[in-house]
Parts: structure tokens; C-alpha cells; sequence
């Protein structure tokens, strides 16, 4: 389960990336569309392109593991999820808010950064294909850079 | 078109951090953010090894990778297929990617966090775009091969080491739109760079020297490979010598306090380091893997060029009748030589040391005695001379000491009177004062 501070740090400003595995161990990685945590904080569902994350959609539904890390990039301040894959579903309206919301967060923290507002949205283009990823993490790690990236950040649920 | 490293090397300048996932041999896969992707030809890439981390161990275990990198204009995505090949701890490779990672960080603010421990070498087994539709119109890098083609030519026109210093600053301003630039040649012996020619700069900082190893210049001559930093990094500036700290024997670097972006790359004749051509800017990123492959090439031009124009000026052995030596007039100056160092001071301001000093002093010497005519051969086969082999560019000294002369001391003058011979002029009484 997360903690109420891990769920709002993820599910806004943050850059988001996902990685799986084939049958043969051979990892892969894509970039997610944005997240939203359950009530109860138990699941975390990202959202993912079905075209330009076809390949990693293709591993996760064959092997159902997955990682996804996020970073906050005016601050590097980042956390990986570890976890099982429960669900690949079309999105549903509550979905395509948060895509919504997730999108001008993220266009907004590159923005002070200094990255130009059409950079921002190439970076997260292909919501237009986007399905739903549940996961539930059962394993969470602090991955700022720095001596204590890895550390493991309290015990899963 | 098939995509090629080569095609989107912009996405590896560091502008967006990329990522990369791996995974465990227990089947459990990891994802973690890149400092830095370098290329490292159109089959490899090297990833820089900053901590003992996640990434690190599962790749040891379970060699292969995919690393995504993203597109600095338009925010597209490209995959790299990765199989770990090796890490290098030391050497050119190495070097260059702490020079950069150093720039990263300092541009990042995480300069007391990221230092590289390793480079950690993979093939690239494939490359896609995330964009199924993009890998075909993907923009093509500006290409520099008419610009580069269009310096060799004038570069090739030039007859001695002079011309061809002066050409390649006027070549690099007016074809690459170059606004500070140097070339330095290396002194073995005293594991020193010294600048003989400059661009952009307020003093041409014409014989102001880099020790081997000290920033960019430096790292780059001890490793004979280029290195391009693209942000500002203190690791890699050059401090100043104050002026009136004591007795003053340096000639200030003239280069700019605080550089955005660095380029050095290394002029070898063989496996011998000549010198090296810097460039910089006050712009974030303003040279691109483009300009370091065109001056790579212009460089070993200048190489060749070099070596050629050097032997050509010792093969001249005529002796011409010495001309008498002109009348000096006017108040005289005081010439003070220091043995131990070979630094000659005009009227107590510090000019030239080192070989270049050594050289100074024998011209002056045996003009007190009535010559002024000399021939590069017979400087290289004075035993006096502490020059440390056949193959210093003797010829490389004589530019600096020019240039040194004209900018310090006018009524001293080296002028040409054919290849390989020059006269000294001197148009005021001298008095020449050695101390030992």
C-alpha cells in the first residue's frame, strides 16, 4: 500500500517510465501517459500508448511483471514501484481526466525548467491510443540519485 | 531510410535524461534514469556507471538492456536493444565521458553527486523509434561535410605554419561561425601545452600555456581523444593567475571565465600528439557531435600539414650572405635572461620562457656580434638549444616567439626571408643581461 505522500507525488508533475520483461528476461521499456492511485491506495494504474508501447504491452500481458519509476524533474526527487500486473483495460472517463490533468502537470513542471510548452507535449504524445495498466506494488524504493538510491521504502502491503 | 545512431545523436547530448531497463535473473525488471548515453561508434554506445545500483547488478547478471532516449527538439522516443559488453575504468573513452558527465552535473546541479566510476560499453543490437510512423522522417543532422570541405581547400593552399595557423582561425570563424577559438601545441618536455594562435579574444593569450591534463584542452591531449562538454562545469575551468603576485612569468590564458560549451580536439602527426584546437561558447550546447566529426577531420589535415611544413623548412641549408645589421637607435633596453628557466624579461616585463626564451637569447647573443641572418637547421643543431628532440616543432616555437614580439616588444622583429630562414631586426641599442 502506498503512503498518502508517495500517491500524491506520483500522480502529478512527474516524468514516468515502465519496464517489463519478455519470456526470455530480455527487459523493455517505454514511457507512461500518467497514473492514477486507487482510493485505497492498494493499485496503481498508468496509462500507456497501444501503438508507440506496443512491444512493452505485449511483455507485460505475457508476464505480468512490471516497474515503473517516476521522477519529479525540477527536483530529481524519484520512487520505483515494483509489482504485478492485475488488468489491461480500455480507459473509462475518470481515465482520460486524469490523462488530462496529468498532461498540463507535466507540461507546467518542464515548463519551469525551462522546456518549451510543444517539447512537453511531444514527450507525452499518444494518449489518443492509450489504454489502462492496474498494478498492485509489492515492493517500493527511493531512487533520487545520490548514496541512497535503492533503498527500499517500508514494507509493502 | 533505416534509423541510425548516427541519425539521432542529438538525443544523446544530455538535454533530457534518458532511461533504461534491465532485469534480475529472477525475471523481476528495474527501470532507472540515465545520465548519460555516449555514442561511441554506429554499433556501440557507452552508458555512464555512476553507483553500484540496480541497473548495475542486473546487468552483470543478465547482460542485456534497452535504453530509451528522447528527442531534444520533438520530444520523440527512440529504443535501444542492449547486450553489456565491458567497463572501462580509465583511458580516452573514460575521460571523455567524466568531462561530460562533469557538465551534466554541473548543469543538473548534482556535481557532488555524480561522478563516474565507469563507462560501461554495449552493442546495440536495435534501434526503433517509439513512433512507428517517425523512423522514416526523422530530420537528418545538418550536414557540416561543405563547410569542412570548404576549410581543407584553404587550408591545403597554405605554404608555412604561420599562414596556416592564421587560415584555420579565419576557416573556422567564417565557415563554422566560430567566435573563440585557439590552437596550442604540446611541449613534451615540460608536459605543457602553449597557445600559438587565437580567435575571439580580447589578448591573444599567445604563448599562455595548459599542463597536460588540466581541463579540457589537457584531458584531451593526455588522452589524444576529442572531449565536448555541451553546459558549464567548474571541474573543467581554468583558474587565473592574478597579476601582481610577486615576480609574474605567465602569459594569462586568454580563454573565457566561464564557457557553456567546450570543444578540444587532439592534432596528432602518427601516434605523436601535436597540439590540440579549442573551441568554446558562451551557449548551452553549441557544438554538436557534427562539429567534433568535422574538426576530427580538419585535424588531421592540420597534422599532416604540420609535419610536412616542418620538414620542409629544415631542408633549406643555403647560406645567404648575412645582410649587416640595420642601426638600432634610441634609448636602450634591457634584455634579462634567468638560465634556470630560460625566461627573458624586456626592461623588467616579463616576454617569453622555456625553449622559445633559449632561442631568443642565441639570436640576441650572436646578434651582438654582428649577424642577424639564421636558418631554422642550424637553431635545430645548436647543443645549446634545449630542444627536446627532432621532432619539437622548432618551427611552432619561432611563431609563438614572433607573435610574443610583436605583441610586446616592436623594435624586435623576426621576419621571414625565405622557408626555413629568418632575420632578427632590432631597432634599438640592447644590452643584454644573463643571470644565472
Amino acid at each position: 500500500m502506498l503512503s498518502e505522500s508517495n500517491a500524491a507525488f506520483i500522480q502529478r508533475h512527474t516524468s514516468m517510465s515502465v519496464g517489463a520483461r519478455d519470456a526470455r528476461n530480455r527487459p523493455v521499456v517505454g514511457r507512461a501517459l500518467g497514473c492514477r492511485v486507487s482510493a485505497d491506495r492498494r493499485l496503481i494504474t498508468i496509462y500507456l500508448s497501444a501503438s508507440r508501447a506496443a512491444a512493452l504491452l505485449d511483455c507485460l500481458r505475457q508476464t505480468k511483471v512490471i516497474a515503473l519509476a517516476v521522477t519529479r524533474p525540477s527536483t530529481v526527487e524519484s520512487q520505483q514501484f515494483k509489482g504485478d500486473v492485475i488488468a489491461i483495460r480500455p480507459l473509462t472517463a475518470e481515465d482520460r481526466t486524469a490523462i488530462a490533468e496529468y498532461r498540463d502537470s507535466f507540461v507546467a513542471e518542464l515548463g519551469v525548467i525551462g522546456y518549451r510548452a510543444e517539447l512537453a507535449r511531444g514527450i507525452i504524445a499518444g494518449d489518443d491510443d492509450a489504454v489502462a495498466v492496474e498494478f498492485e506494488p509489492t515492493a517500493m524504493f527511493d531512487q533520487t540519485p545520490g548514496p541512497r538510491a535503492g533503498t527500499r521504502m517500508g514494507a509493502p502491503a | 531510410m533505416s534509423l541510425t545512431l548516427e541519425k539521432i545523436r542529438r538525443c544523446f547530448e544530455g538535454a533530457i535524461p534518458a532511461q533504461i531497463a534491465t532485469c534480475a535473473a529472477d525475471g523481476t525488471p528495474n527501470v532507472a534514469y540515465l545520465s548519460q548515453v555516449h555514442y561511441v561508434d554506429s554499433m556501440h554506445v557507452a552508458l555512464s556507471f555512476q553507483f553500484f545500483s540496480k541497473t548495475r547488478e542486473n546487468v552483470i547478471a543478465n547482460p542485456y538492456a534497452m535504453a530509451q532516449v528522447i528527442d531534444p527538439d520533438t520530444g520523440e522516443h527512440y529504443r535501444l536493444t542492449l547486450q553489456y559488453l565491458r567497463t572501462e575504468t580509465e583511458g580516452p573513452l573514460f575521460q571523455y565521458m567524466k568531462a561530460r558527465l562533469a557538465g551534466v552535473a554541473s548543469h543538473t546541479g548534482m556535481s557532488k553527486v555524480f561522478v563516474l566510476r565507469g563507462a560501461d560499453v554495449y552493442r546495440v543490437l536495435d534501434l526503433q523509434c517509439s513512433a512507428a510512423d517517425a523512423a522514416g522522417t526523422v530530420a537528418e543532422p545538418v550536414s557540416m561535410l561543405p563547410a569542412l570541405r570548404a576549410c581543407s581547400s584553404r587550408l591545403a593552399a597554405c605554404a608555412d605554419l604561420g599562414t596556416l595557423l592564421d587560415e584555420l582561425m579565419t576557416v573556422l570563424a567564417e565557415h563554422f561561425g566560430i567566435e573563440h577559438a585557439m590552437v596550442l601545441m604540446l611541449d613534451a618536455a615540460s608536459r605543457h601545452l602553449y597557445t600559438v594562435a587565437s580567435l575571439g579574444y580580447a589578448n591573444s593569450g599567445v604563448g599562455s600555456e595548459i599542463p597536460l591534463g588540466a581541463g579540457v584542452i589537457g584531458v584531451c591531449a593526455q588522452e589524444h581523444s576529442p572531449i565536448r562538454i555541451g553546459y558549464m562545469t567548474s571541474d573543467y575551468a581554468y583558474t587565473r593567475q592574478r597579476p601582481g603576485d610577486g615576480e609574474v612569468r605567465e602569459i594569462p590564458f586568454p580563454g573565457l571565465t566561464a564557457p557553456r560549451s567546450q570543444l578540444a580536439v587532439p592534432i596528432t602527426g602518427g601516434t605523436r600528439l601535436l597540439g590540440v584546437i579549442y573551441v568554446e561558447s558562451e551557449q548551452d550546447l553549441r557544438f554538436t557531435y557534427e562539429h567534433e566529426d568535422a574538426f576530427v577531420a580538419l585535424a588531421g589535415q592540420l597534422g599532416f600539414a604540420m609535419q610536412l611544413l616542418e620538414q620542409s623548412a629544415e631542408r633549406n641549408e643555403i647560406e645567404h650572405a648575412a645582410a649587416p645589421p640595420g642601426r638600432a637607435s634610441g634609448d636602450t633596453i634591457v634584455v634579462r635572461r634567468y638560465t634556470a628557466d630560460n625566461s627573458v624579461f624586456i626592461d623588467g616585463d616579463y616576454l617569453i620562457k622555456g625553449v622559445a626564451g633559449a632561442i631568443l637569447w642565441k639570436l640576441l647573443s650572436d646578434h651582438a656580434q654582428g649577424r642577424s641572418e639564421f636558418t631554422n637547421r642550424e637553431l635545430r643543431l645548436d647543443a645549446a638549444l634545449p630542444l627536446p628532440d627532432i621532432s619539437d616543432n622548432l618551427e611552432a616555437r619561432l611563431i609563438l616567439l614572433h607573435r610574443r614580439l610583436q605583441e610586446r616588444c616592436p623594435y624586435l622583429r623576426l621576419e621571414k626571408t625565405g622557408r626555413g630562414r629568418f632575420r632578427l631586426v632590432v631597432d634599438r641599442p640592447l644590452r643584454l643581461d644573463a643571470v644565472s
